[in-house]
């Protein structure tokens, strides 16, 4: 644990290539940097996490006998575990490194003036400096993983995870808070992806669910609380239809809790006529093969389509972003009806059929007399209901004329969006939600599966809208996640946890009081009683040691001394050559 | 291709504890690691002298403009140190024969003519080399040695001589203190047995040529958007800087022509290449960026904007309010050189107004489409699996199980069943990776 | 200093999450805002002990923002809660101490909304700017 050794700072200073660079003095900042108190050695580089920036970083704590090191480079949000196992590799203890922001926060915030910005990384760099000399290092710590994986939804991704993780021989328990499972794709006809039956996709699914080994499956049921941490989440199960609740131990936990389509209730033309649908309502007449208009249980003649509704729409909020598989399931529901129609129109903005074969599809629909035209989003059409009957009018972009027709039946080509209850499943898994109020992964490019909360993975809609193929895909690349875990048996978790001196705790219960996850208690055995902190228990917010009024408590890796270091090195700058910036 | 030497045959593990992964860019990489992950044995092969992929050449990524480099490069180290994952660069897959649980699969490690355990990637033989050659990593428009790396993260950091401009001189033999060069190594021909196979084999970009109406190789201010792409990379040719290849000027005018190679049945790519609107709305930002005191009006010529993922729309939004991009919707007709400033003019209809346009922009930058890459055809034949008209892979039950193959144990990711973008890419090497290590797993012993 | 703009010095307390994310989000959308304030980086805006707070302006800070994520959204369930009850506090103790409350802002953004930390950061910086340097470091009494 903590020597008492004398602090050897080495700094790093990243150009990430122009990122960086192109706006701070990225020399001058290492040239100043190397005057702080502390600081043995300090240098800029091209990139600073490629290999040869790597090994630049070993290299030089060897040289220099570093034990403590900063770079200053991008956010430590992506970076810091690579950073850390650099710095590790060198026998320097992960806690001993510190990340200075200066991309994010600074470079690509402040580009218009490199004077200003060189002179904030300066300033941050010297409260860095000043925190990373008083850094300690911390014992790793590694705990078992259960072998065992909770999914959460019974759609089509959690269906795929569920089955995966079974066939690769352990266990898991799939929860469905409806009755039945296959969520979403269950109501659909024919999917555009294969011209496969949805119910032959979910029937062969749930098929393999059923006579797995290894997979229970909890309908009916929800999850209602989550305690514990990566490889050890103690989880409570509530059984709707009985009341009953169970508990479960789990290693880690897959959330595949998809979407909802978006209803435009009291928004028109919803509303003004039973024969105003969205496309969820339109393929499960389709797949019951009972294609109607509600008004009249007749046939419809004349179909129209209305592309983007609840989508795409700039500054209404959860309703900015493209749904990704309408455009496709939408033509393709247009070509299957011209089969039993006499006219088929489609209103859209794009046409967005993207995908493998999407196209084809899309083509299908020209070549069966599908009619396509071009409206703009922001000028909605305008549809008024006399005697019964539709009449939709708007303006044709493409060819400049205003245009009128009158549907039987007109579809709503509505948004996807996050499921009721979604706030709730968020604060059960500590998720972070997009502005689109999905989930949000760990990173939007090179880890759209795992989340900030360590062992919690997403798959599916749950992430952002999409159809059924990315998101059994993505249900078969988390269920790889939970099976690198599973198999690796155990796992590194955060040793930044509290702890409480004895002699200075006052047992005021301030603590107890304050913490989010009970993970402190008093030892009664001595006089007064002492406040203790189950390490396992503890998250390492923090809020205790800020709410102890004796300073009883150590927050590690964030300690009061730390934090305030940086606050005066900000404020008032050792009077150092070259250092401040005042 | 000469294959000399003799075969050596690798037998130090169970087949059934090993997968193969067939291509080093992202997906494959994910791949590997998500097998390894799981304490399988992983051989990674690799055509070319690193992994990384297209993914390595690009400069920013959408919809977020984190740099390609930045978030790769912690990958690539990764890839390279996982103690389950044997890397295979410079090498080719000649044959595969066997089933699930134990394919035999014959590859070839081109020759590198440098020792990869003795190459410490210092570079001291670089300036000793006296063959200058277009560098294929910048797309042609910066040179390189006959001893090279193609990029700075170049993984493994160990140099390659291409035999083909090598005029054997010996004067990078000379130069390595660590004796790592050895210009008689030879081609040889290695046989592993594996339980599992993973395609990343990933794409080809479409030749833009081929539109003899849009310039390309015929005008210089014509570019395809890749070498855009190193163009505006600090680490590319002109470090950074964008500038016209005519005169070296920074363009004050660009044009974005989509869909070059793509949604065109008449060049028989009749599908949507899913990344192109991204990466083009992702080229005009970031030249507005880097010069936003020089470039001063930026076009965008498309048919529809497919902004379909996770906070594209959001994105493409951003381009045309914050950094006042020009969408014009329509298809261009043809472009032509303006002879005396060698700008180019690009004629086209705009179909919302039905109205005829005729822009000058200093620069032109093609959006080429996705093919499937050569050799897919092959290596298809090899394993029996089924390519769609479109020449990618077929795949049978895609809404359920978008990565298998028809035959068993072989799974694939990534662009080799259709265009992708690095984050789909990335999970369905995750997916793929999953589903060879439940055959692994079937047909291992437990 | 005589002649050039009052610059004034402003330490920022984000959470890691939510509002470190935001102040993230702000960087890579490339939205500019003034570099006055510096961020310190801590895992949650419940581990601001007030005292900090108030050892920031004693050291010569002219604002301080801490920053969290959204009631209700916080990583650690309910730590953000205390940090609305520390601020309430905090802000009657500046009156009483002579620094003028505005000096200090709560600033609820989610991972989000980097527009929002943007703003909060440019409106900050003129608020302060325009109530002049901290009276505790010998500038204007406000």
């Amino acid at each position: 644990m903590a020597t008492e050794e004398v602090p050897r700072i080495g700094v790093f200073v990243c150009h990430c290539g122009h990122n960086i660079a192109g706006t701070v003095d990225v020399e001058r900042v290492a040239e100043i940097a190397a005057h702080y108190p502390n600081v043995e050695f300090a240098t800029h580089f091209m990139f600073m996490c490629s290999d040869s920036g790597q090994q630049l970083i070993r290299d030089k704590i060897e040289e220099f006998s570093l034990n403590r090191v900063v770079v200053a480079s991008c956010s430590p949000r992506m970076h810091e575990p690579t950073f850390r196992r650099v710095v590790e590799e060198a026998d320097v203890n992960r806690y001993c490194f510190e990340q200075v922001n200066l991309r994010e926060h600074v470079s690509w915030c402040h580009m218009r003036e490199p004077e200003a910005a060189t002179e904030k990384a300066i300033d941050l760099i010297r409260m860095s400096v000043a925190r990373a000399a008083l850094l300690v290092p911390l014992e790793v710590k590694t705990v078992s993983v259960e072998p065992h994986t909770l999914v959460v939804g019974g759609g089509v991704a959690g269906l795929r995870a569920a089955i995966d993780i079974d066939s690769r021989g352990f266990k898991v328990t799939l929860v469905e808070r409806e009755p039945e499972l296959g969520g979403n794709l269950a109501k659909l006809s024919t999917l555009y992806q294969g011209n496969e039956k949805a119910s032959d996709v979910i029937e062969r699914m749930v098929l393999a669910a059923r006579i797995s080994e290894n997979l229970t499956i909890m309908t009916d049921s929800e999850v209602v609380d989550v305690e514990g941490y990566i490889g050890n989440f103690d989880v409570t199960v509530k059984n709707n239809a009985t009341d009953k609740t169970e508990k479960l131990r789990v290693g880690a936990i897959i959330v595949a809790t998809g979407f909802q389509s978006w209803v435009p209730e009291g928004i028109p033309p919803y509303g003004m006529s039973l024969d105003v649908i969205t496309l969820a309502q339109l393929e499960e007449m389709k797949r019951d093969d009972k294609l109607l208009c509600p008004s009249t249980g007749k046939p419809p003649k004349k179909v129209m389509f209305i592309g983007c509704v609840g989508s795409r729409q700039p500054g209404v909020q959860g309703h900015e972003h493209c749904s990704r598989y309408c455009c496709t399931a939408m033509v393709k529901a247009a070509a299957d009806i011209t089969e039993i129609t006499d006219e088929v129109l489609i209103l859209y903005d794009d046409i967005r059929t993207f995908g493998k074969g999407h196209e084809e599809v899309h083509r299908s629909a020209h070549e069966k007399f599908v009619m396509f035209s071009k409206f703009d989003r922001t000028k909605p059409a305008k549809t008024t209901v006399a005697d019964g009957a539709l009449s939709v009018k708007w303006r044709d972009i493409l060819a400049g004329d205003n245009l009128e027709f009158h549907p039987d039946l007109l579809v709503l080509v509505t948004a996807m969006i996050p499921p009721e209850g979604v706030e709730k499943v968020s604060q059960l898994f500590s998720l972070t939600r997009s502005a689109d109020g999905f989930f949000n992964e760990e990173h939007i490019k090179l880890a759209p599966l795992t989340t900030h909360t360590a062992g919690v993975m997403i798959a599916g809609a749950a992430q952002s809208a999409k159809d059924s193929t990315d998101s059994t895909t993505q249900a078969s690349g988390a269920a790889a996640k939970a099976a690198s875990l599973m198999a690796r048996g155990e796992v590194e978790i955060e040793s930044t946890v509290a702890h409480v001196l004895e002699e200075l705790c006052s047992s005021c219960h301030t603590c107890a009081t304050a913490c989010p996850y009970g993970a402190i208690s008093f030892d009664t055995s001595k006089k007064p009683e002492i406040a203790v902190v189950t390490e396992a228990e503890c998250h390492g917010c923090g809020t205790c040691a800020a709410g102890c009024p004796s300073s009883a408590i150590i927050m590690r890796h964030s300690t009061d001394e730390q934090i305030t270091a940086m606050v005066e090195a900000f404020l008032m700058p050792p009077p150092v050559m070259g250092g401040g910036d005042s | 291709m000469t294959v000399a030497g003799e075969k050596i045959v690798v037998e130090d593990r169970k087949s059934t504890d090993t997968a193969l992964v067939i291509g080093g860019g992202v997906s494959g990489m994910q791949a590997a690691l998500d097998i390894a992950d799981q304490g399988y044995s992983v051989v990674l092969v690799e055509r070319t002298p690193s992994i990384g992929g297209v993914m390595a050449m690009l400069d920013k990524t959408f919809p977020t403009l984190d740099c390609s480099a930045c978030i790769l490069t912690p990958k690539l180290s990764e890839v390279a140190r996982h103690p389950n994952i044997e890397l295979m660069t410079y090498s080719e897959v000649k044959s595969i024969t066997g089933t699930a649980g134990n394919f035999r699969v014959s590859v070839l490690r081109k020759a590198r003519k440098v020792l990869e355990d003795k190459c410490s990637g210092c570079g001291d033989c670089v300036p000793h080399c006296p063959i200058e050659v277009r560098n294929e990593f910048d797309q042609g428009l910066g040179y390189r040695k006959a001893v090279y790396i193609g990029f700075p993260q170049n993984t493994p950091l160990v140099y390659t001589i291409d035999s083909e401009n090598c005029i054997k001189c010996g004067m990078c033999v000379k130069s390595c203190e660590r004796e790592a060069i050895d210009l008689d190594l030879e081609d040889e021909e290695i046989e592993i047995s594996v339980g599992a196979i993973v395609v990343a084999t990933g794409y080809e970009l479409y030749n833009v040529a081929n539109y003899r109406r849009f310039g390309y190789g015929r005008f210089k201010n014509v570019i395809n958007a890749l070498e855009f792409e190193r163009l505006i990379n600090a680490a590319g040719p002109t470090a950074g800087n964008l500038m016209r290849l005519s005169d070296g000027k920074i363009p004050k005018s660009i044009g974005f022509i989509q869909c070059v190679g793509a949604r065109d049945a008449t060049k028989d790519v009749p599908y949507c290449s899913r990344v192109c609107c991204m990466y083009g709305i992702k080229n005009a930002v970031m030249a507005k960026e880097l010069q936003h005191e020089n470039v001063k009006k930026v076009t965008i010529y498309s048919i529809d904007i497919r902004a379909f993922g996770k906070g594209f729309e959001e994105f493409y939004n951003m381009a045309k309010d914050r950094f006042g991009i020009k969408f014009i919707r329509g298809r261009v007709g043809e472009v032509s050189e303006n002879s005396r400033n060698k700008n180019i003019i690009v004629r086209a209809e705009d179909t919302t107004t039905g109205k005829f346009l005729e822009q000058e922009h200093e620069l032109v930058v093609l959006c080429p489409g996705i093919l499937p890459p050569k050799g897919l055809r092959d290596t298809a034949n090899q394993l029996g699996l089924q390519l769609d008209s479109d020449g990618f892979i077929h795949v049978e039950q895609p809404a359920s199980n978008p990565v298998d193959t028809a035959v068993s144990g072989v799974y694939i990711c990534g662009c080799v069943e259709g265009p992708k973008d690095i984050p789909d890419s990335v999970a369905a090497g995750s997916a793929a990776a999953m589903r060879a290590s439940i055959t692994l797993w079937r047909e291992g012993e437990h | 200093m005589s002649g050039k703009r009052f610059e004034p010095s402003i330490v920022a307390f984000t959470c890691n999450w939510c509002s470190y994310g935001g102040a993230d989000l702000a960087g890579i959308s490339r939205i500019q805002y003034p570099p006055n304030s510096k961020v310190i980086r801590l895992m949650c805006s419940g581990r601001v002990d007030p005292l900090m707070t108030l050892e920031a302006f004693k050291n010569g800070a002219d604002g301080v923002i801490i920053s969290g994520c959204h009631i209700g959204d916080c990583h650690y369930s309910t730590g953000n809660y205390r940090t609305e009850v520390r601020f309430m506090a905090l802000r009657s103790a500046m009156d009483v101490i002579g620094l003028n409350p505005e000096r200090l802002r709560l600033l609820w953004a989610s991972a989000s909304e980097g527009q929002q930390w943007a703003d909060t950061m440019r409106e900050m910086a003129e608020q302060v700017r325009e109530l002049g340097p901290s009276p505790l470091k010998g500038g204007s009494k406000k």
